[in-house]
């Protein structure tokens, strides 16, 4: 699975060991996010560092993890490359979601 | 109006969307041979990937053993892709529905949120030129995108 968590300072990160979040995984994804809520994790962090593509999918497992916390906790997405903060912007998504440099920064904001 | 000429190129795909990176990163090294900018070469294979990806989802219910081609047409001023399948088409009433720009989102209203079905608008919105055309069993979008000469 190309997904990996641990936790660190009261936060889950998520870390996601592929360039390409797209359709083929996408599912795969929210699955994978969707399990880490439903076992408690409600401050998340995704680490998307080495994620070079989106597509909508991705984007959509995202927001599908969001809508599930249903307000409770945090979910701050971390180390986005360009084209996937271009995706972001484009869609307006950038205003749903806290967008930090780095997972270092995403666990000192508050 | 006289025709520009250009180069154009085929591509072919089996309807898998682990196939899709295929078609993006062929399409990506066709863009470099162009003025597009790098953010204009990403969104570019933005559009593709959700048009292939339409494609192998709605017009082939994710059924593999299909085929998807991808034309890529490139003339002076102008970058034209052509995304075929021969499956169910797509109501052609969803592409008029994404004509306006991307909606705004309300940060307050979670119902609204959307999860999935944003891929036209986004083409729309990126793409110059967008349009459908079924020519008897064979479906195809097709897009252009201005290049700076």
């Amino acid at each position: 699975m190309p997904f990996e968590s641990k936790s660190e300072a009261g936060y889950t990160i998520v870390s996601i060991d592929e360039t390409r979040l797209d359709a083929s995984i996408s599912e795969l994804f929210r699955v994978y996010l969707f399990d880490q809520i439903d076992n408690g994790s409600n401050n998340l962090v995704v680490d998307l560092s080495l994620v070079r593509f989106m597509d909508s999918s991705g984007l959509g497992a995202l927001v599908a993890a969001l809508k599930k916390m249903g307000g409770e906790g945090k979910l701050k997405l971390a180390g986005a490359q360009p084209a996937v903060l271009d995706l972001f912007n484009l869609t307006s998504m950038d205003k749903l979601f806290t967008i930090i440099p780095s997972v270092a920064e995403a666990i000192e904001e508050k | 109006m006289t025709a520009e000429q250009g180069q154009t190129v085929r591509l072919e795909i089996d309807s898998e969307l682990a196939n899709t990176t295929l078609i993006a990163m062929a399409v990506r090294g066709l863009c470099a041979m162009t003025t597009l900018s790098p953010v204009e070469v990403n969104r570019v294979e933005l559009c593709v990937v959700e048009i292939v990806n339409n494609a192998i989802e709605h017009a082939y219910g994710y059924e593999k053993g299909h085929k998807v081609e991808v034309g890529v047409g490139l003339q002076k001023s102008t970058l034209h892709l052509t995304i075929s399948d021969w499956g169910k088409p797509m109501d052609e009433g969803k592409l008029g529905a994404g004509d306006s720009p991307v909606d705004p989102v309300d940060p307050d209203d979670p119902a609204a949120w959307l999860c999935s079905g944003r891929g036209l608008t986004i083409v729309q919105s990126l793409m110059d030129k967008v349009e459908y055309q079924i020519d008897g069993d064979k479906n195809s979008f097709i897009m252009s995108k201005q290049i700076r000469s």
